[in-house]
């Protein structure tokens, strides 16, 4: 009985981290490689991997195809399709992605993949894997943070982000006014496999306890305290790990003091060109981290067969191989193959530490894990967010309009109960229709609205930004994730406010962190991308292209952001 | 106890109880009247493609051979040498525990040799077999290397103890500290000590961990009921087992996870000696130095080779599966084997000699003579051991 406890309970969470997932739902963006068109009477074979680890293997495996293996007189090809780790595990579990291995980021998803596929199958998805590479979860800050924190002399860890976090003079009370204040950083536990391995670290530092976490222990008030706490500095969420360095290399610590990535991708963001305004450091949480170790292994189904299997030994014993392996490490992954030692640029010059994690925290049961998602979604910091909507004569084209309607409604069921929401569209004029009302109220008639909206009219892009914006600036609530999300289907016809002067008015100067920020949609054939895009990319927010086939799950990745 | 509590045998307690017996008897006798070994086949006089061991489409005969993965590296490279004298035999090689291996032949796997961890398990399969075919399973047995029981440290947390470890018992005070590292040696960034042991019921390294623990708690050179159903152990078990902090089915793959993760993962494990000195040098690349000490009581694993006498055997494969053995028996084989770490089975190969991992990697703990050799655990006491371990450990 509790082992079928325990697996309702790991369905419940495969169900929460997968089904959740949106187009980009892990790490970085999906872009898969799997259209390469294998050569004829090739023997091919596909792998679905953790999108972390893109660069490298997409080399490695242009290298594998190029010697053409032979198994059965055929060639081996490998196709390759990068995703977050928790989708591609659903995909291949529902037969929707034929891959004959997979690689996802962390072995949890392996565990959690077997114990769904043991309860539907009686059989594991994944019998035997084995790492290809491995990086540690690690907190990056900008090295003269670090240093006024004490680093490298003293050992930092979460408590130490907790008084950060909590002091409202922020960098002041380190003797740094200029910096502002703390400007914390991960993704959405519920999405990603580093924010979850963040809040059960929180979880571990607020209980005190480097293994045995409970039930009890995630919801003690002490924990609870010691999470929201932290929380309470985070910029925003999202759903990929990669996105977070990328912005933060890009933002500089005005935008991020700190935030939860992989080691591999410190180094990453240390040799980035251009450079970055201050070298990034690898703080290795003194309570203890998590290891994210890349598991790949041959899929249990019945379109892997003798020769695919074959084909698929040879692959993953050429990923080991030497050449391989000391090119992941120039990537910045440790390298799974042990005669492959560790060395540069694992190394202080690239601001990690090849001795380091010193400890590691235990991964508790599913129970406590659910548990721990519950808190937090309590516990994070809150989101008001203002959802703009073009509807335009335009929107009325090729059903724009009805499957925006869909995916807007699926984005307000989305939030918190402790978000805000402020709706708007425009078409000649933008107009609102609420204005920031608690999820608790306004979600259903919010909804409601969202499914009645009709289009007509010009488009007065520029001008609904604007009034959005300010709309927001106007809110003197400081404790919250602010954000402005804007649909539209086509360029600005009418507004009196130019483009220079929303871009003006949008830029939040040196000190981004506590920005408003401006996701933007690209909406249909005829959107205006580059000018969305440089609205998105001046609050350091996120550009999507969307169409109908996957508005919904647009919105949903955008929903991991709050 | 009353008598509805106490542990029942499992199927795999079962499994493991009537061989080991047997298999001590087998290898002692192994170790005292080891005959030499067959010659090396003639010399390499063709060289294997670097890289991808993909399978050869021209090989006339194919065998395939289940191996414990503590041989893993002696294994493959056997395999890359023997394709060299031996080009139109294919060799494929399937890492499997040593129970894994008993039950993928009994499920009709066509596997043509059976290389396990130890001969503990060959009984049982035997009986097994022979239910099934109605005969021997076993064309000709040999025993291929031997190796003793280690506990092995990373260098720098080993010398922080302020009490080295030399038993199980030490071990279960050492993980049972509350306050970790920072009550053992001041290093509260360090955690709790973790030390890890293979699963007893899935890997034949786990079951020799725990036979030799339960020794070594009652200080017997002979285990009975009375030991094994002892309340005091029962309770001793149940605490070192929650501090205990990985198991593994496979050796081989423990030792792996703790050269790739370092001391973050474990601060020690319980292994074969081979096992560890295959992967000294690997963590000086890694994490710094491994120092290795020998639990008292120790206990002795043969990795015996099983030619297999199946319906699924052609003649050809016999002969193959035959010469491939005799490859791993020849001194070139066998001399590497020592290089892996293990004590060949071959007396003739010495390893007090230049070169010997014995003599070069002494200053990491390593050494010939070993310390009191325990006699063999009769099947009900093995079978209740491995309940009781079920029992404690809930897994």
């Amino acid at each position: 009985m509790k082992t079928f406890i325990v697996l309702v309970v790991i369905a419940i969470i495969v169900g929460i981290l997968w089904t959740r997932t949106g187009p980009t739902p892990d790490e970085a963006q999906p872009t898969p490689t799997s259209t390469q068109a294998a050569p004829p009477d090739a023997l091919t074979i596909r792998i679905a991997y953790g999108s972390e680890k893109q660069a490298w293997l997409e080399a490695a495996t242009t290298q594998f195809n190029a010697r053409k293996v032979q198994v059965a007189g055929k060639a081996i090809y490998v196709q390759t399709v990068a995703k977050g780790s928790g989708e591609l595990v659903e995909d291949v579990l529902a037969g929707r992605e034929q891959a004959h291995l997979i690689s996802p980021a962390s072995a949890a998803f392996i565990t959690l993949a077997n114990a769904q596929s043991r309860a539907a199958t009686g059989k594991d998805l994944v019998s035997k894997s084995e790492s290809v590479v491995l990086s540690p979860v690690v907190i990056a800050m900008w090295q003269p943070m670090a240093e006024a924190l004490g680093w490298p002399q003293t050992r930092l860890g979460w408590a130490d982000i907790l008084t950060l976090a909590k002091d409202p003079q922020g960098w002041a009370s380190k003797g740094q006014p200029q910096w502002g204040r703390f400007r914390f950083g991960h993704t959405h536990p519920e999405f990603s496999n580093s924010g979850l391995q963040t809040l059960l670290a929180e979880a571990y530092a607020g209980a005190g306890k480097r293994t045995g976490l409970t039930v009890e222990d995630v919801q003690q008030p002490a924990v609870v305290a010691f999470v929201t706490g932290i929380e309470r500095a985070v910029v925003h969420y999202g759903s990929s790990t990669g996105f977070f360095a990328k912005r933060m290399t890009a933002g500089g610590p005005g935008y991020l003091s700190a935030a939860v990535l992989y080691e591999n991708l410190v180094i990453e963001a240390n040799t980035a060109t251009p450079k970055p305004s201050f070298p990034m450091v690898a703080i290795y949480p003194k309570e203890g981290t998590f290891w994210s170790d890349h598991p790949t292994g041959i899929v249990e189904r019945p379109w892997v067969g003798a020769n695919e299997r074959l084909a698929c030994e040879a692959y993953v014993r050429f990923l080991l191989e030497r050449p391989q392996q000391e090119s992941a490490l120039r990537f910045g992954f440790r390298p799974a193959a042990v005669d492959v030692a560790v060395g540069a640029p694992i190394d202080s010059a690239h601001g990690v530490d090849a001795k380091e994690p010193s400890t590691t925290l235990e991964t508790p049961p599913a129970e406590v894990i659910s548990a721990a998602m519950t808190m937090w979604r309590s516990a994070k910091k809150p989101a008001h967010v203002a959802l703009v909507l073009d509807i335009s004569g335009s929107m009325e084209e090729d059903g724009k309009i009805a499957a925006a309607r869909d995916g807007a409604a699926e984005f307000i069921g989305l939030l918190a109960d402790g978000d805000r929401l402020s709706l708007m569209t425009f078409n000649s004029t933008p107009q609102w229709l609420g204005q920031n009302q608690l999820l608790t109220a306004i979600r259903t008639p919010g909804q409601a609205q969202m499914r009645s909206l009709i289009a007509g009219g010009k488009t007065a892009l520029y001008d609904a930004v604007s009034a959005a914006v300010a709309a927001m600036k106007a809110d003197p609530d400081q404790d919250s994730i602010k954000a402005v999300i804007v649909l539209s289907d086509g360029a600005d016809t009418t507004s009196s406010t130019s483009l220079e002067q929303v871009l003006t008015a949008i830029d939040p100067g040196p000190e981004s962190g506590g920005a408003i920020r401006v996701f933007t949609i690209a909406y249909g054939k005829d959107a205006a991308g580059d000018v969305l895009k440089r609205i998105s990319e001046t609050t350091q927010a996120k550009a999507y292209k969307g169409s109908t086939g996957d508005i919904r799950l647009v919105f949903r990745d955008i929903a991991t952001f709050f | 106890m009353p008598d509805d509590t106490a542990p029942k045998a499992t199927f795999l307690g079962k499994v493991v109880i009537l061989l080991i017996l047997a298999g001590c008897g087998f290898l002692a006798w192994k170790l005292l009247f080891a005959k030499p070994q067959p010659a090396a086949p003639t010399a390499p006089t063709t060289s294997t493609t670097p890289g991808l061991p993909a399978p050869r489409s021209g090989a006339a005969v194919r065998i395939s051979v289940a191996y414990g993965t503590e041989k893993d590296r002696w294994m493959k490279w056997a395999v890359e040498e023997f394709a060299k004298v031996e080009p139109n035999t294919q060799v494929d090689l399937l890492g499997k525990g040593s129970l894994e291996g008993a039950q993928a032949l009994l499920a009709g796997e066509q596997l043509n040799i059976w290389a396990p961890a130890s001969s503990l398990y060959s009984a049982n399969f035997t009986a097994d077999w022979q239910v099934k075919f109605s005969k021997a399973p076993f064309a000709r047995s040999e025993t291929l290397a031997l190796t003793p029981m280690v506990f092995v440290w990373w260098t720098e947390r080993f010398q922080a103890l302020k009490q080295p470890p030399q038993s199980f018992r030490d071990v279960a005070k050492l993980v049972a500290e509350p306050t970790g590292w920072a009550g053992l040696a001041g290093k509260p960034e360090w955690g709790f000590l973790k030390f890890g042991h293979a699963h007893p019921n899935q890997s034949n390294s786990g079951l020799m961990a725990l036979v030799l623990m339960t020794h070594d708690y009652h200080q017997a050179r002979t285990l009975g009921m009375a030991q094994v159903m002892d309340a005091g152990f029962q309770t001793w078990l149940t605490t070192f087992e929650k501090g205990v902090a990985g198991l593994s089915g496979s050796t081989g793959t423990q030792m792996k996870e703790m050269v790739l993760k370092g001391p973050s993962a474990f601060d020690g494990l319980c292994v074969y000696e081979s096992v560890a000195i295959d992967y000294l040098r690997n963590a000086q690349g890694r994490w710094g130095d491994l120092h290795i000490t020998y639990p008292s009581p120790n206990a002795w694993s043969d990795n015996p080779a099983y030619l297999i006498d199946a319906p699924w055997s052609s003649t050809e494969q016999r002969a193959a599966a035959g010469r491939f053995i005799d490859f791993l028996l020849s001194p070139t084989s066998q001399r590497k084997a020592l290089e892996h770490g293990f004590r060949p089975g071959d007396p003739a190969v010495p390893i007090k000699e230049p070169g010997s991992p014995f003599i070069e990697l002494a200053k990491y703990g390593l050494r010939i003579d070993l310390p009191q050799v325990v006699e063999t655990p009769s099947g009900e006491v093995i079978s209740n051991l491995l309940a009781g371990w079920q029992r404690a450990v809930g897994r």
